[in-house]
């Protein structure tokens, strides 16, 4: 799925005494279908809002943000809901799973939004567990998982309907590096196999060198401070680590790597 | 599976605040399913006794008083034309010496099996049924009784039965048992039946009738019939006395239904309160399955569902527990019914599936409602907001600062509207009898104080912060800062448990006024010195009387200065039933003490009233029928219609309906009936009342069955009733109370399983489980002084309404303001330390806390 952003600018309404707050400033993007993107910016730089933008969770304040050739600005509430239902699948930092149903329940949940018959449902997010190496833990409740099985439901749920776009907002924030590490190697692999467009929030130099390539964002711009305009910078140029590739095929096995800033809370 | 998530799921893993809310809706449910249960069961017991005294009669010619039975002749004309007719005397008196009220039906036994269905058990002893045997039953001292009644009073065939009726006492003979059908199940059994002749031979009726029953297929013969129809009488369908019973207590069932309706109110507060905690509590997960592409409409219609649900169990719940309190509230409102309104011994309680259906619908329905502006909420949410979780953070502190002035000032506005429309209601008129402007004033104080409710709780806890913290250190400033902290929940809470308090504070002024107001009057009216009266209770004043022989024996002793014979009986007036109210006016004027509205003074009022052959009414009449001093009135006599002038209105708060009083000798000429049911004995100066009451009893016990009692035990006699009266009102109230309280503990409940992070952090910073107990016991402190705080402001508004202008709508009794300090302060109290226990017992969820876990997530 294509994803284009024309000039958009997004402000928080005014709460307390302040006035309305100015998170994004005349952003123009353009990701071509099947593209693994990464956000990458400090904290408060205004990546989830950005998500949230392309995401259709959220409204622009101004501009206007195409999903293929549909401008999702202009959708109405329950079009959107339409929209996020059937292309969009989502990774939060924090799993966001839903506490009062199983592992199986969560995965099926967009399965079950969409009328998806019974059997296929079975079938569909058994297959989903599978692939994130959860096979066994279906009848679980998430407070029964660890934090790296939590987000590897989490992402099971985001591909189980196989969304043509898949978001994904620091999904190794609350992690520890090897969880974290073998969470991206899933979403790369999934990146692979499902030939879904991927955007990717972090703050993580580490991880944003799992995506194609990497957009800057700082202080609601993309492409650096004063810049108007954004350049794709290839990922590798930012970091070099061990190719994606290499690091699915030896995912058992732990890889050695540079010590890693500690990830922190948002 | 949305549903799942959100609502089924949560309710099975929260069983306190399930089980809770459940227990408030059912609470509210069984209210008013007990109240209307019992309200059947009383008045079909009325309604079958009369179906089964009236049998298979479609007409009948009544009369309040009895009737020459000349009249029979001239309907022999209409039996060829299929008409039937039977004879009847209907008359109300007791068994001695158990003083039982009973009734005795005199009929026509030959006759009579076309309207009455009798199957007798068994006729005198042998078991031979030979027409001798049947003529026994003739004899003129021969009576019948139902075989359940001898039972219970040990008697056989050939056993005596003194009866008193109207004064008169004989003994009779049981020459008969009746099966339990027909007319020997009417008023529990409690029923004697005897030939007509022997009846009018008996007891001092010859030749008269109080009914005559009525089998007419052809309608267009009516109007004949009612020509002949003596003037004293009246040609009407039987159901029509159901139906003036019905209207007669319609204004009391109102008022039992109102006060159930503060239950129910009380607990939609709860189902809303719990809706919007589980919103509130599950706003992230709706956030993410908002994102995930769940729709508005999907997210309002599970929460909306949760109402249902609540909605439905409650409600069935509710009247499985309603049929038990009906079992109760009829033991109280049996009381008060027949000590005000009818005698009449409820039976078993029938749940039909009418008020089953009424029941599932007022709980569901009202769950349902007060469901909707949470739900709707909850579906407008933005699931970006939900999910960055900063709305819950921002949004109460936007409401209580940012815009601290806008908000604050549409709801004062709200709220003044909602007091200006109820003062504006609360001066209509009652609508058919009912104060229904009244009730709907009320509503809108309620809303009003509701409106105000945020307003108060974080003024109040913002005034107790200083001293909390003076008192209690850093826990208890926390705890006053806590509640406003999260004002949406708590205000809720506090609206429920103020309006719960604020009903409770103005049923108890308007009750303590009005029981304060009954007592200056009781002193001032029952200032005779001895009451000599056929029977011991008030309650069966009109079944147990005196014949007029005991004026000769009264007058013969030396002791008394002055005696006053009442006799009252219902009589019908505008087609309602009123008191009829007699005595020696004469007497009243020089030694009585009638609190007078008009004129001003009594002896004016009596004096006139038997000169001009006039009537002193009741305030109740006089506002009723808007009739007062030069009016006249129209009431049925022997003679037929007749009009009296009005000569004086008085205070009187011993009947609702109205009091027509006249002197005694009009009233003998009026009604032909000179029984006495209480005579008011003034004693000479300096005679001891105990001697004298010794003396009395002693003289006229044995001949009379009278029984003298004291000024003093009179006035308690009425206090007790009114007492008895009120006493479903307190249990009424009480309930309302005990849903608030869950209401409160749910709400704490749930705060603190919100805030479980909070709270662990604070124990992780060194808190003991103690004081963090401590700390929430005191949160519900705040809660509770508040709430009492409001709830007496409402309670004293409200009473002023209950007061001037539902009781006065709806009975026509001036009530004089008074506050029963004790009873105020002690249920204040009561209710404080409840909402204490309210902080108690959820605290323990305080302890349950795991700290790393608490910490972990999120
Ligand atoms: N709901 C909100 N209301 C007001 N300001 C917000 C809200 N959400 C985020 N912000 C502000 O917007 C800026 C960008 O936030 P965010 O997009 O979450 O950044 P990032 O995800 O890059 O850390 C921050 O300064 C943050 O304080
Ligand atoms: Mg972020």
């Amino acid at each position: 799925m294509r994803i284009r952003l024309e000039h958009v600018t997004h402000a928080y309404a005014g709460s307390d005494e302040s006035a309305a707050v100015q998170v994004l400033g005349d952003i123009s993007l353009d990701i071509a279908s099947g593209d693994f993107a990464v956000l990458m910016g400090a904290s408060g730089s205004g990546k989830s809002t950005l998500l949230n933008l392309i995401g259709a969770v959220d409204k622009p304040t101004a501009g206007r943000i195409f999903l293929d050739d549909n401008e999702t600005s202009v959708l109405d509430d329950s079009r959107l809901t339409m929209l996020r239902r059937r292309s969009i699948g989502y990774i939060f930092q924090f799993f966001n799973l839903i506490p009062t149903l199983n592992v199986f329940e969560n995965v099926a949940f967009p399965l079950s939004l969409a009328n998806t018959p019974r059997s296929d449902v079975k079938s569909r997010v058994a297959e989903a567990l599978a692939s994130v190496g959860l096979g066994n833990r279906a009848t679980h409740f998430p407070n029964e998982l660890s934090g790296g099985e939590m987000q590897r439901a989490a992402i099971a749920r985001a591909v189980v309907h196989n969304p043509p776009l898949i978001l994904a907002d620091e999904p190794t924030g609350n992690l520890d590096s090897r969880n974290g590490e073998m969470i991206l190697d899933l979403i790369r692999s999934i990146h692979k196999s499902r030939r879904a467009t991927i955007v990717m929030a972090t703050h993580s130099e580490r991880a944003a060198a799992y995506g194609d390539y990497v957009i800057g964002v700082s202080d609601g711009r993309v492409g650096g401070v004063g810049s108007g305009g954004w350049e794709k910078e290839p990922a590798r140029d930012h970091y070099s680590a061990p190719s994606p590739e290499s690091v699915a095929e030896n995912a058992s096995t732990p890889t050695p790597h540079p010590p890693l800033p500690t990830p922190r809370k948002q | 599976m949305i549903l799942r998530a959100l609502v089924l799921r949560p309710i099975l893993r929260e069983p306190l605040r399930t089980t809770l809310t459940i227990l408030g809706i059912a609470v509210g449910v069984a209210v008013v399913v007990a109240i209307a249960l019992s309200n059947q069961s009383a008045l079909r017991a009325f309604s079958e006794s009369v179906d089964a005294v009236a049998g298979r009669a479609n007409y009948q010619i009544v009369s309040d008083v009895a009737f020459s039975e000349d009249v029979l002749r001239a309907l022999q004309p209409f039996w060829p034309r299929g008409v039937r007719f039977a004879p009847v005397i209907d008359a109300e008196g007791i068994v001695e010496p158990s003083l039982q009220p009973i009734r005795l039906l005199g009929v026509d036994l030959l006759s009579d099996l076309h309207f009455r269905d009798y199957r007798y058990a068994s006729v005198v002893t042998s078991g031979k049924e030979s027409a001798a045997t049947y003529l026994s039953l003739f004899g003129n001292d021969s009576v019948v009784v139902p075989a359940t009644f001898a039972h219970d009073h040990g008697l056989h065939l050939g056993s005596p039965l003194i009866l008193n009726i109207h004064g008169v006492r004989r003994t009779m003979i049981v020459r008969g048992l009746l099966e339990a059908r027909g007319p020997a199940t009417a008023f529990n059994g409690a029923i004697v039946i005897a030939d007509i002749a022997v009846v009018q031979a008996a007891f001092g009726l010859e030749g008269k009738l109080t009914r005559i029953d009525l089998i007419v297929n052809d309608e267009s013969l009516i109007p004949s019939i009612q020509r002949i129809v003596p003037p004293s009488a009246r040609l009407e369908r039987p159901s029509r006395r159901n139906e003036r019973v019905e209207k007669m207590l319609r204004a009391f069932r109102v008022n039992l239904f109102a006060l159930a309706g503060v239950a129910l109110l009380v607990g939609m507060f709860l189902v809303y309160n719990t809706v919007l905690i589980s919103i509130l509590r599950r706003g992230k997960d709706v956030g993410v399955l908002k994102t995930l592409g769940t729709s508005a409409t999907q997210v309002f219609a599970a929460f909306l569902i949760e109402g249902l649900v609540f909605g439905a169990v409650g409600s069935v719940a509710g009247i499985a527990l309603g049929r038990g309190l009906a079992w109760v509230i009829l033991r109280l409102i049996g009381r008060t019914i027949n000590a005000l309104y009818i005698n009449s011994t409820p039976e078993a309680i029938e749940l039909t599936p009418g008020i089953v259906a009424a029941g599932i619908a007022v709980g569901t329905i009202l769950s349902l409602l007060s469901a909707i502006q949470p739900s709707i909420e909850a579906a407008q949410l933005r699931p970006s907001l939900l999910l960055s979780g900063t709305v819950w953070r921002r949004q109460p502190r936007r409401q209580d600062q940012t815009q601290a002035s806008s908000p604050h000032r549409t709801q004062i506005l709200v709220a003044i509207v909602c007091f200006v429309i109820a003062v504006l209601l609360s001066r209509l008129p009652a609508w058919n009898g009912i104060a229904v402007a009244g009730y709907v004033a009320v509503l809108f104080v309620v809303a009003g104080f509701s409106a105000l409710a945020a307003l108060i709780v974080t003024g109040a806890s913002r005034l107790l912060r200083a001293p909390y913290r003076a008192a209690f250190g850093i826990v208890g400033e926390l705890a006053s800062a806590s509640i406003p902290a999260s004002l949406r929940r708590t205000s809720i809470a506090s609206a429920a448990l103020s309006l719960a308090i604020g009903m409770m504070v103005a049923v108890a002024l308007m009750v303590g006024s009005f029981r304060e107001t009954v007592r200056v009057w009781v002193d001032q009216t029952v200032s005779s010195d001895l009451w000599l009266r056929p029977a011991k209770g008030l309650s069966n004043a009109d079944s147990a009387l005196f014949p007029n022989a005991i004026s000769a024996d009264l007058a013969r002793i030396p002791f008394i200065a002055a005696f006053d014979r009442a006799r009252g009986r219902g009589v019908l007036y505008d087609d309602d039933r009123v008191l009829l109210a007699s005595g020696d006016f004469a007497v009243a004027a020089r030694f009585g003490d009638l609190p007078m509205i008009a004129p001003s003074k009594q002896s004016e009022a009596l004096l006139n009233a038997i000169a001009r052959n006039g009537v002193v009414v009741s305030e109740s009449f006089s506002l009723k029928y808007n009739k007062g001093v030069g009016d006249d009135i129209a009431l049925t006599t022997i003679h037929g219609r007749r009009s009296f002038p009005i000569t004086g209105v008085y205070r009187d708060y011993s009947n609702d309906r109205g009091v027509v009083a006249m002197d005694r000798s009009l009233f003998i000429r009026s009604f032909d009936d000179d029984a006495i049911s209480t005579v008011v004995i003034y004693l000479k100066p300096g005679i001891d009342r105990d001697t004298a009451r010794r003396s009395l009893e002693a003289t006229l016990g044995p001949k009379y069955h009278a029984f003298a009692v004291t000024n003093g035990e009179i006035r308690g006699e009425v206090m007790k009733i009114f007492d008895q009266t009120f006493l479903i009102t307190y249990a009424l109230l009480a309930v309302a109370i005990v849903v608030a309280v869950l209401g409160v503990i749910n709400t704490l409940a749930a705060l603190i399983l919100e805030r479980k992070r909070e709270l662990a952090l604070l124990r992780v910073l060194g808190m003991t489980v103690a004081q963090v107990r401590r700390m929430l016991v005191l949160e519900s402190s705040v809660l509770g002084l508040t709430s009492t705080a409001a709830g007496l402001a409402m309670g004293y508004v409200l009473s002023w309404i209950l007061i001037y202008v539902i009781n006065k709508q709806s009975f026509g009794w001036t009530i004089a303001f008074h506050t029963p300090v004790r009873l105020i302060v002690t249920s204040l109290a009561v209710t404080f330390v409840a909402s204490l226990v309210a902080g108690l017992v959820p605290s323990r969820l305080a302890r349950r806390i795991d700290l790393a876990m608490a910490m972990k997530a999120e």
